[in-house]
């Protein structure tokens, strides 16, 4: 208690923050980790008691792995013991394929070839277990693992070898609605928190050998799996080398969801742009791995992640693709203005209201000043208030639950904004400002919204010292950064600049998919062709004789 | 990289305190000028007048907290000076707010300061940065302070009542920078919209009805004519329709009336949709000429009588008879301006100036004299495109 009442000085604390950290760093994964242990390297020993108890030493204190010992059924002198951990491991498919199969319901071997010690793993490996997939290892290691994963580990006495039966079996969430993007057409299908089940999403929908997954291991102590996901011949052989680089690199503790994993292999860490893609529909990832671009699948997350991702990615929708390419094309011009209002347009009033006032018509000016002339705030102040009573309650949506969420934003929006004008605080074309703003935002991706609201502020602030001088000096500093801002080795505002012309035919206008002939040229680049030409639909008689 | 972004944005952060936000003017510390007018008092100052808005009566009702409806839209302020300045520093004492010019629509100038000089009025608006140079500018019949103090029943104010009217160019509208071109060219003489008080139609309600209004409101009624910067007269409506066709601005809605071919007593309608006019100069170096060729294109809008008149020979005639009025009117205008006022307001010297250049140096500094006794040929080409379907009325069989 005493060292709490000392004043502390700024130098020690710096000093033993330093300490904590190169402590971290050096040691403290380790010592937790599966790498650093004293039994990462050890391997089993021929003796069933040694093995079983070097396990329960490891998996001191785990009350939730389970050891079942019980005998061959052909032969009692043979001793079998099998470790799983409870609910992992679906304990149906153990009892039916493993323990039920072994202990009653051997096949009689051959007549006069007894069941010796020495043949026994070999006649359980072909004859006895029931399992549809199983590994042997002679490693603690991966008998460890494997506990831990679900898998159950079947040691038989005698034999310096484990068996690992694929027994995997958790509760899991049903494969529901895609929550953070919803689409009126397309899969209704989203990804879940099992690796697994995500990669069957994935390939039941590219039914082609070329869909190479590469799974990997990420978190020192978590252990996660992540899989990486390509077309071979489609993505660039560099890109991949790439991935699998930035992400081999990565020693952490632990991996939990794959926005740890963006952070570590992102670009550019300090921009407010992301340079790294998530989704959580199924189709979205087929249709970036169709471009060329490389999936990274988590498991425990639904958040899939697809690199390099293209500043446009975030104001396309997927169902873009989907709905015929006129409609496409006119939405997404929505979209683009969304985007540039909700950057620009409360430092744009901010700029005309309070330092240009000759750029507003006449009666608009008349209009905003009648409405200005009770507020007693200046009008950045104004403007500021509102958006940050406007951030408050998209957070408040946010983390409320589902059924106060919405109580909450009704009386924000209608109550708050209503009172405040009549209370002569804001303008009504304040609130008119704001909220259009606000619902802007919220037309293209979440994630690049983020940057938007952020880099808003900033221009309120510049275009309410220097007017339009200073909004527009930041629009140029943001217009550099966007242009010196890669993902991946590619540029971040391609195919707009450096400017490719032939995938501008889906930037803001979509061409229709019967004139998609190429991959985006600076993502893919092998297997440029997507498509035969003169798939257009005509009708027959002046149809192309192939 | 990013330490080029940060060292930018601190750069153009630390020019914030640098400016301090001196230029900034919130909307409520605004004075917002709507109309300004500049007369000369009898004892020979200047008075300027200026129409300053109300921005709560712009709001609709409940909005904002100010809530239209009866709050008066403005109100009209006037200080004397030497100058306009010195006048505006006065006015400065009496508004509570900065007085604002960018968004000032006209510029009225009454008689007597008119008659005295233009010049001393524009100086300090083209000066000023914040006025416009496309304010309306107009000469009050009169003087420009009653002007601004009238009413308009449908517009908010009567600077805007003046403004959207002199928009519409049904007359001769002149912004600022068209009358100081005009000033500035020797081969033609100023003009401005002249506008007047007139007594206000009847403004209905419950009451109201046959009693006269008292209420005043402005009406352009035709153009002023200048000699250099000095009001020397006016024009009235009928005339400016004849400046209108000899300088070449006669747009769509200008409805020509012309007897109707074969029954001279009634009338038929023409509205104009295309008018082009090419003043063609001629100087042997003793006689001056000006051949003027207007040509006009319309439509027939309405006719008195029960003719059919589309057949060739009936839209000929009519087309002489249109031919005819509108050389009638251009004649009438143009007689004034050489006879009545000896002020070239057409243009005539800027055409002679682009043909005949060595001998404009003669004449440009007594052009007036010359354009006074210049003979002018006016001949009009007219074409009628449609005569409309109800020419011929079903159910009234033609005699």
């Amino acid at each position: 208690m005493t060292a709490f009442l000392k004043p502390v000085r700024a130098g020690s604390l710096r000093r033993g923050k330093s300490k904590g950290r190169g402590k971290l760093s050096a040691g403290q994964p380790e010592d937790a980790g599966l790498s650093g242990a004293a039994w990462k390297d050890q391997v089993l020993s021929p003796d069933l008691e040694t093995n079983l108890q070097q396990i329960k030493t490891i998996l001191n204190n785990c009350s939730d792995v389970i050891y079942r010992e019980f005998v061959f059924a052909q032969n009692e002198q043979i001793r079998l013991a099998l470790i799983y951990t409870d609910g992992l491991a679906d304990k149906e498919q153990i009892g039916d394929q493993i323990t039920k199969a072994l202990a009653l319901e051997v096949p009689m071997a051959a007549p006069g070839q007894e069941i010796t010690k020495g043949r026994a793993l070999d006649f359980i490996k072909q004859r006895g277990l029931c399992v549809n997939e199983f590994q042997e290892t002679g490693k603690m290691r991966d008998v460890i693992r494997a506990i831990l994963s679900g898998d159950s580990v079947l040691l038989v006495d005698g034999h310096a070898c484990a068996i690992i039966n694929g027994t995997r079996g958790w509760a899991s969430r049903a494969i529901t609605d895609p929550v953070a993007e919803p689409t009126v057409r397309g899969a209704r299908e989203s990804f879940i928190e099992t690796l697994r089940t995500n990669i069957v999403l994935v390939r039941r929908r590219i039914k082609s050998p070329s869909l190479k997954i590469k799974t990997l291991r990420l978190g020192e102590v978590t252990g996660t799996d992540v899989a990486v996901a390509y077309i071979e011949g489609i993505a660039n052989d560099k890109l991949v080398a790439e991935v699998m680089s930035r992400l081999e690199r990565i020693k952490v503790d632990g991996i939990l969801e794959s926005g740890n994993i963006e952070e570590l292999i992102e670009d550019n860490p300090w921009s407010p742009f992301p340079t790294v893609n998530h989704t959580e529909k199924p189709d979205r990832v087929a249709a970036m791995l169709l471009e060329g671009r490389v999936a990274i699948l988590v498991d425990g997350t639904p958040f899939v992640l697809t690199v390099p991702n293209l500043f446009v990615e975030h104001l396309h929708a997927p169902e873009d693709y989907y709905e015929r390419f006129l409609y496409t094309s006119a939405i997404r011009l929505v979209r683009f203005t969304s985007m540039a209002v909700s950057l620009v347009l409360p430092s744009l009033y901010i700029a005309l209201t309070s330092f240009h006032h000759e750029l507003l018509p006449t009666p608009l000016l008349l209009s905003i000043a009648g409405q200005r002339e009770p507020v007693p705030f200046p009008v950045f102040i104004a403007v500021l208030i509102m958006e940050l009573v406007f951030e408050a309650l998209r957070e408040a949506g946010i983390r409320l639950p589902r059924p106060i969420g919405v109580a909450v934003s009704i009386v924000g929006a209608l109550v708050l904004g209503e009172a405040a004008v009549r209370a002569g605080l804001v303008a009504s074309s304040t609130i008119i400002v704001v909220a259009f703003t606000g619902i802007t935002s919220f037309t293209f991706a979440y994630s690049a919204s983020i940057a938007f609201r952020m880099l808003r502020f900033t221009l309120m602030v510049l275009s309410a010292v220097l007017g339009l001088l200073g909004l527009i000096s930041g629009l140029a500093v943001i217009g550099i950064h966007l242009c010196a801002l890669r993902s991946f080795g590619v540029p971040y505002l391609s195919p707009i600049v450096p400017t490719t012309a032939v995938d501008l035919k889906d930037v803001i206008f979509r061409v229709p998919l019967w004139a998609m002939f190429t991959r985006p040229r600076l993502i893919a680049r092998q297997e440029q062709k997507r498509q035969i030409p003169g798939l257009k639909p005509t009708p027959p008689e002046t149809r192309p004789k192939r | 990289m990013i330490k080029k972004i940060s060292v930018l944005l601190i750069l153009i952060f630390l020019t914030g305190p640098l400016g301090g936000c001196w230029d900034r003017k919130e909307l409520p510390e605004l004075a917002i000028v709507l109309g300004t007018g500049v007369d000369r008092t009898a004892d020979g100052r200047i008075r300027l007048t200026v129409q300053i808005a109300r921005p709560s009566a712009f709001v609709a009702a409940g909005g904002g907290g100010g809530g239209g409806g009866d709050v008066p839209a403005g109100l009209v302020v006037w200080a004397e000076g030497e100058t306009i300045e010195d006048a505006e520093m006065h006015l400065e004492t009496k508004v509570p707010r900065e007085v604002y010019w960018g968004h000032n629509m006209i510029l009225v100038i009454g008689e007597e300061m008119a008659r005295e000089g233009t010049r001393m009025v524009t100086n300090f608006f083209h000066r000023n940065r914040q006025p416009r140079e496309t304010i309306w500018l107009m000469v009050a019949k009169g003087e420009a302070k009653d002007f601004l103090e009238s009413h308009s029943a449908l517009e908010k104010t009567s600077a805007q009542a003046a403004s959207f009217l002199a928009r519409m160019k049904l007359g001769y509208s002149v912004s600022s920078r068209e009358f100081d071109e005009m000033l500035a060219s020797k081969g033609v003489q100023p003009v401005a919209t002249r506008v007047e008080v007139k007594r206000a139609g009847t403004t209905l309600g419950p009451g109201r009805e046959k009693q006269p209004s008292n209420q005043k409101q402005v009406e352009l009624t035709g153009v002023a004519v200048f000699r250099e910067d000095k009001l020397i007269g006016w024009l009235d409506e009928h005339e400016t329709r004849g400046l209108l066709w000899l300088k070449g601005e006669a747009r769509r809605g200008i409805i020509a009336v012309v007897p109707s071919p074969g029954e001279p007593e009634k009338e038929v309608s023409i509205k104009i949709r295309r008018a082009k006019t090419k003043i063609v100069p001629q100087y042997d170096g003793e006689r001056l000429l000006f051949n003027v060729v207007i040509e006009a294109e319309g439509d027939m809008l309405e006719q008195q009588s029960r003719k059919d008149l589309a057949k060739p020979g009936k839209i000929k005639a009519l087309e002489g008879a249109m031919a005819e009025e509108i050389q009638k009117r251009a004649a009438i205008s143009l007689k004034k301006a050489q006879r009545g006022y000896g002020v070239d307001i057409f243009g005539f010297g800027d055409a002679f100036h682009r043909k005949y250049k060595k001998e404009w140096r003669k004449l440009k500094n007594r052009w007036d004299r010359e354009f006074a006794r210049a003979e002018v040929n006016i001949s009009v080409k007219t074409h009628i495109r449609t005569t409309g379907l109800l020419t011929r009325q079903p159910y009234l069989p033609e005699e």
